[in-house]
């Protein structure tokens, strides 16, 4: 094969489904959650510097755009959650078929919907 | 690697535009990608329009009309046109399939004709697939056996039905090439097509070389580089589930 021969069209013209979708969003959130949990890390660690560095983390957390971040941090923990259990499943060898994936998949995304807005909206309760 | 974008020589431009000729009024396009060796220009999409009141059902079919009636030069694989050979895999709406066995009815809109992702294209619509023909090569797809034994071997109704689902596999490549694993490491990852095959012959109840199948394939790149995508099992046109035999080869390296 020479070597100007072109490389066909990949990722431009395949459609997305429920599982590829499922897949790329496990491996984003799973990205996120890593500098989130350096967040968390840095915000109790606010705590030994006083209360001044912890208001900055107060102010920030209770802005507009704080509390667009909180709300994505939930749904970003909630789906990597729920993206692994389905995938313990599929460590046993379990929901490979075409149908049981595709439902698990979307229970996974309006599982993660649903429980973000559950959780952020109990918070007054706690 | 993971490279999104096309490389320069092969980004995809406008072709020609060949129209109607006969005046029927139930007219489709249909966009074909086509790259011609000879001229050394990029990639094309050359855009037909198919009188449809006198075409059968499949794209294979809708394929033929236009290489008999409108272009001639237009160059894909095919050869039994019933799902069996596998040759005329191809990229169609977005998905991979057989040309033989796709009615053209289940696409909505202008018809989107590719080559089978991510591969070196050797004209319009073949692409070459000699890397996964080595790859099939390497899981070494035959029955090993080191006992010597005069009587046949002979394989129970039960064991034979493990065999169910993986060897009815015709090699089309359809599932490889959907694969995004496959697309960023097709060097070393060896993709479901092959991974389906090593699973038939790991579990294959008369062969005596599982052991040493497991240890050859139990590698980083060679089988972990699948994160259970499921396009394979989406594309599959023989209804497989390459997805899960590759489970079952990482349930057999996790359990033994």
């Amino acid at each position: 094969m020479k070597e100007n021969n072109p490389l066909s069209p990949h990722i431009q013209i395949y459609n997305w489904h429920v599982s590829s979708l499922v897949s790329i969003s496990h491996r984003i959130t799973g990205i996120l959650n890593y500098f989130l949990l350096i967040f968390i890390c840095i915000w109790a660690g606010s705590i030994f510097f006083g209360e001044d560095a912890y208001d900055i983390f107060k102010l920030f957390l209770n802005s507009l755009f704080g509390k667009f971040f909180v709300i994505g941090f939930i749904w970003s923990y909630l789906f990597q959650i729920l993206s692994e259990i389905r995938h313990w499943f599929w460590d046993v060898g379990l929901g490979f078929e075409l149908k049981t994936s595709k439902i698990t998949g979307v229970l996974v995304i309006f599982g993660s919907f649903l429980l973000t807005i559950l959780i952020y909206s109990s918070r007054g309760f706690l | 690697m993971v490279q999104i974008n096309l490389p320069q020589n092969s980004k995809v431009e406008k072709g020609k535009y060949f129209k109607d000729k006969t005046g029927s009024k139930n007219i489709r396009k249909v966009n074909i990608y086509r790259w011609d060796p000879s001229t050394g220009k990029n990639p094309r999409i050359d855009t037909y329009e198919v009188d449809m009141d006198n075409c059968p059902s499949k794209v294979l079919d809708l394929l033929n009309k236009i290489k008999n009636e409108i272009d001639p030069s237009i160059a894909y694989r095919r050869s039994c046109a019933h799902g069996v050979c596998g040759s005329c895999a191809m990229n169609m709406d977005g998905k991979n399939g057989l040309a033989c066995t796709k009615p053209h009815a289940e696409i909505k809109g202008d018809i989107n004709i590719y080559p089978l992702p991510h591969l070196k294209v050797s004209k319009d619509l073949i692409g070459d697939l000699s890397t996964l023909y080595k790859q099939y090569e390497s899981v070494e797809p035959w029955l090993k056996t080191t006992s010597k034994t005069e009587k046949e071997n002979i394989q129970s109704k039960e064991d034979r039905a493990k065999l169910d689902g993986l060897y009815e596999c015709i090699m089309c490549a359809c599932c490889s090439t959907s694969c995004p694993s496959y697309w960023w490491n097709g060097d070393k990852y060896l993709g479901p097509a092959v991974l389906l095959q090593a699973y038939r012959w790991i579990i294959d109840s008369r062969d005596e070389d599982r052991k040493e199948r497991l240890k050859k394939v139990a590698d980083e790149l060679k089988l972990y580089r699948c994160h259970t995508i499921m396009n394979c099992t989406n594309a599959c046109p023989k209804g497989l589930n390459p997805a899960k035999a590759i489970a079952s080869i990482k349930k057999m390296l996790a359990t033994s």
